[in-house]
């Protein structure tokens, strides 16, 4: 393997890379704003300029400056070495780079950073990038010098509406250019470009456009300042309050993974950040992925209810439910939209009471594309069908509730691929996280914890499974499935094959996948 | 009415043999705070006793844990609270060691000042209260008006008489008032006519010296196997003073004396915390005869400093300083260091533990009066319930640095 020198360190990379993409993956970072790994070179921040030293036996790159000396109170000639980009410089076998240990590297970095925040605005007490913006990083890692101008700063426009979910900042903006590029390339829709130069320069809509397409916070995300921000996030919530979590988007069935980043103190989720994943997502995320945390919080069941008696206790629900599960003819309604897990906690009650009739649903198809979006809203089908490759649709369970072979229903989910009218006609009792047709259907509903309250397995159209982890607990009276499965099943007196949250997942651990469709 | 034993033999006089367990505290008013000691006499004899401390526990060293290094600065106040200076000077030393930072020359002597000045109102609270415990309430509130002229120079100088929070890494919260070095030598000349009085009000008394004559005496080797430092050590007769022993600030480049006790009893420690009194006006003495009149106050570092406010109002780079500084705390290379000055009651020092970031990973004091207080037992068994007072009164534990 061809192998370069960052200051001490010996760095190993294939051929055709960067500088800065070799020391990323090494672990040694290199300062930058407008470079991505996802996004093509622009080398327009010149904040990863490095020092190249030259080959054994030929004469250093060097440029004739001016140095004001402080001895004799004037400037006098000296000579620097011309910097390279990291970014945009391939490496080769052998060479030698300094970057923390060039003194004229340092010198670099602190001048780009006091340019960089000469005309920037003193925003940061309302900026939403405050606590997550390089601008601030690099100031005290690599400046901590105040700038030279006197003058006022130039004003440019303010809080401009981009579209119906990106507001910019033109004052705190770098110009780098990152949001021009990935509309451009990721998304395939040159719709912002940059006008101007200099100390004028900011970015701009296509005449007559707006930022429309499927991936616009992506475009927030990407921007290193807070020139960029989301109408969604806005003053909502200071990032140093938010805890992370790993999860998995449960939009649809790409599984893109990502960040959950809620506030502890509330329990409350504030939004989604995309993850890195090479064989998934890359580094993006779509705008209904993004915005899909909306729905840990809206129409969600918190209590458990009966549908004839509306002053139920939890008790009275859980009995209710108990004597309507008791029977022949028990089907069993699992969901994509959920978890492995609460899957399988479902399926085992099931069995456990004897039911030997299985079907699936989920939310309808939506809209997909060719870059990250796939028509199936649901995360986990595959996940189903490697639990039970035989499992029916829902199209199959109202011919079999019509025929009179299926006179009750234990029910997993809260949307459905069809129309669930015709689950009034039987006893269903259903775990739902919403209020949707399921539990507007059933004669019992149980409050299940959604995919962001526990921790969770889904798997992917691609046949991979991908561990969601939990984020924030149960709101109300909702559990996960696996502890509604076992109170059920208290309640029945059958048993299950498993007590505890932590068998329930070694039953779901990831298997190669086959691909049957579910038979109608 | 005859008495009523003359026809007993003696032996038939039945006489209490078992001895009398009582309770002093943690609420008495000769408990210098919360100590509770659970005593056995024997007649008015402590035959033996357990000595109890915790009840002022607050948990500090933990609070530390989940704020970042500059708010320790409040929590080390509240320690040793009649020479809190002494603490916050003593915590800033330690963050700067570890820093490898030194303030500024001005700042030196600012600070050894103020931390002399802490230290005379310590002591001054110690003798005064010893006194009033004995009876002599008049010395006890010459002492405490001495105290308040102190006081008074606080609060003109950091804006609060006592938990000023005044330390910074890196140097103090403001530079010296232009009236400080007047204020503070009037203040000291007073002071020194009141300890010169109270003393020859004291000194006189032949109650006074009885109480505290041969009393609480502690050998040096007992004293320095219980960890002793500070005035009680020196009153043993061990001449350890960290500021001699292991010179920090400017103290090699002034002159002072460590007075050293003979018999170890009440009178060598409270007459130790007089003479100490008079040593740190001298000290005080030099400090503002030596303090330039301008300078800086606080090391020019933005990875450690606050800017000044109206640059953070104006300038994005000094909203960013003041920003990452308060919300991520300054930032402290990882590693350990253990730091220690002479606080008002003996060595106190500070080991504190970094990880790299701005909250501190460990910070423990090491409490002087701690150890003091654990050498309490031996001082008191055997001595009368009287001589409790003087005794626990002369070691000067002060429940915030105790019990933390």
């Amino acid at each position: 393997m061809p192998k370069f020198k960052l200051d001490d360190y010996e760095i190993e990379f294939s051929p055709g890379e960067t500088v800065i993409q070799a020391a990323e993956r090494a672990g040694r970072s290199i300062p930058h704003y407008c470079w991505h790994p996802g996004l093509s070179v622009a080398a327009n921040c010149r904040m990863c300029l490095v020092e190249v030293m030259p080959p054994p036996g030929r004469p250093a790159l060097s440029l004739d400056v001016l140095r004001f000396d402080e001895k004799k109170g004037d400037y006098v000639k000296a000579k620097k070495p011309k910097l390279q980009p990291a970014c945009q410089l391939a490496a080769s076998d052998g060479m030698e780079i300094k970057s923390d240990t060039s003194e004229h590297v340092i010198e670099a970095r602190a001048a780009v950073q006091e340019f960089l925040l000469l005309n920037h605005p003193v925003d940061c007490p309302i900026c939403d990038q405050a606590g997550e913006c390089r601008l601030q990083d690099y100031w005290l890692d690599h400046s901590g010098r105040s700038k030279r101008m006197r003058d006022e700063i130039i004003h440019k426009p303010k809080a401009v509406d981009f579209g119906p979910t990106i507001v910019y900042d033109a004052e705190r903006c770098i110009v780098c250019t990152r949001c021009v590029r990935f509309c451009e390339e990721v998304v395939g829709d040159p719709v912002l470009d940059k006008r101007e130069r200099g100390n004028l320069g900011e970015i701009v809509l296509a005449p007559g456009r707006k930022l429309d397409h499927a991936y616009t916070l992506m475009t927030e995300y990407v921007c290193p300042v807070g020139a960029l921000t989301a109408k969604d996030f806005r003053f909502k919530a200071r990032v140093w309050f938010l805890k992370s979590v790993k999860s998995i988007c449960v939009g649809c069935a790409t599984g893109c993974n990502s960040y959950t980043d809620f506030d502890p103190r509330d329990q409350t989720v504030y939004r989604y950040r995309p993850r890195e994943n090479a064989a998934v997502n890359r580094y993006w995320m779509c705008d209904e992925g993004m915005l899909d945390y909306q729905r840990i919080r809206e129409r969600r069941i918190l209590r458990a209810r009966v549908q004839s008696d509306p002053g139920a206790s939890a008790t009275d629900a859980l009995h209710k439910a108990a004597a309507l599960l008791k029977g022949p003819g028990l089907a069993v309604l699992l969901s994509a939209e959920h978890s492995s897990e609460d899957n399988v906690s479902v399926l085992e009650l099931g069995k456990a009471l004897g039911a030997e009739q299985f079907f699936m649903t989920g939310r309808p198809n939506g809209e997909g594309d060719n870059i990250l979006r796939n028509a199936d809203k649901n995360p986990n089908r595959r996940g189903i069908l490697n639990l039970l490759p035989t499992v029916s649709s829902l199209a199959a369970l109202e011919k079999a509730v019509e025929a009179g072979q299926v006179t009750r229903v234990l029910a997993l989910g809260s949307a459905v691929d069809g129309s669930a009218d015709f689950l009034r006609k039987v006893p269903v009792v259903a775990l739902s996280v919403h209020d949707g047709p399921i539990a507007q259907a059933a004669r019992v509903t149980l409050p299940a914890a959604s995919w962001a309250e526990a921790q969770g397995t889904f798997t992917n159209a691609a046949g991979l499974s991908q561990v969601s982890e939990k984020a924030v607990n149960p709101p109300g009276d909702a559990q996960p499935g696996w502890r509604w499965a076992l109170h059920l099943a208290g309640a029945l007196g059958v048993s299950l094959p498993f007590t505890k949250g932590s068998e329930v997942r070694a039953r779901v651990q990831p298997r190669p996948s086959t691909a049957p469709s579910a038979q109608a | 009415m005859e008495a009523l034993d003359i026809d007993l033999d003696e032996s038939e006089v039945e006489l209490a043999i078992e001895p009398m367990l009582v309770n002093v505290g943690p609420s008495h008013p000769a408990m210098h705070g919360t100590v509770r000691c659970v005593m056995e006499l024997s007649g008015e004899a402590i035959t033996r006793v357990d000595v109890q401390v915790g009840y002022l526990h607050r948990g500090f060293e933990k609070m530390c844990e989940r704020g970042t290094w500059s708010q320790v600065f409040p929590y080390v106040d509240r320690c040793n609270y009649v020479s809190p200076m002494l603490n916050n000077v003593g915590f800033a030393l330690a963050c700067e060691k570890m820093l490898g930072m030194e303030v500024p020359e001005r700042c030196q002597w600012y600070r050894m000042a103020l931390g002399e000045l802490a230290r005379i109102s310590d002591h001054l609270t110690c003798d005064g209260a010893m006194a009033m415990e004995l009876g002599a309430f008049t010395p006890f509130l010459w002492m405490v008006k001495a105290r308040d002229m102190i006081w008074d120079i606080m609060e003109e100088e950091t804006g609060a008489r006592l938990t000023h929070s005044f330390g910074r890494v890196g140097g103090m919260a403001k530079p010296p008032t232009t009236g400080f070095k007047e204020h503070a030598r009037a203040v000291i000349d007073q002071v020194l006519k009141i300890v010169n009085e109270s003393e020859g009000l004291l000194l006189g008394n032949r109650i006074f010296l009885d109480r505290l004559e041969g009393v609480g005496i502690i050998s040096a080797e007992d004293a320095v196997s219980l960890g002793w430092t500070g005035p009680c050590l020196r009153a043993a007769g061990v001449a350890y003073d960290v500021r001699k022993a292991h010179p920090y600030m400017k103290y090699s480049e002034v002159e002072f004396d460590v007075p050293v006790g003979k018999t170890s009893d009440c009178l060598d420690r409270f007459l130790i915390r007089l003479e100490e009194i008079r040593q740190s006006i001298r000290i005080i003495r030099q400090c503002l005869d030596r303090m330039p009149d301008s300078g800086p106050i606080n090391i020019e570092d933005p990875r450690v400093m606050l800017p000044p406010k109206e640059s953070v109002y104006t300038t994005i780079e000094d909203t960013i300083r003041h920003f990452k500084i308060i919300m991520e705390g300054l930032k402290i290379p990882a590693g350990e260091v253990y730091s220690y000055t002479e606080g008002g009651n003996g060595e106190l020092g500070f080991y504190l533990v970094s990880d790299g970031s701005g909250t501190p990973y460990r910070v423990r004091i090491r409490p002087p009066c701690f150890l003091v207080t654990g050498g309490l037992e031996r001082v008191i068994t055997g001595q009368m319930m009287a001589d409790v007072v003087p005794c626990f009164g002369s070691l000067n534990m002060i429940g915030g640095e105790c019990d933390r």
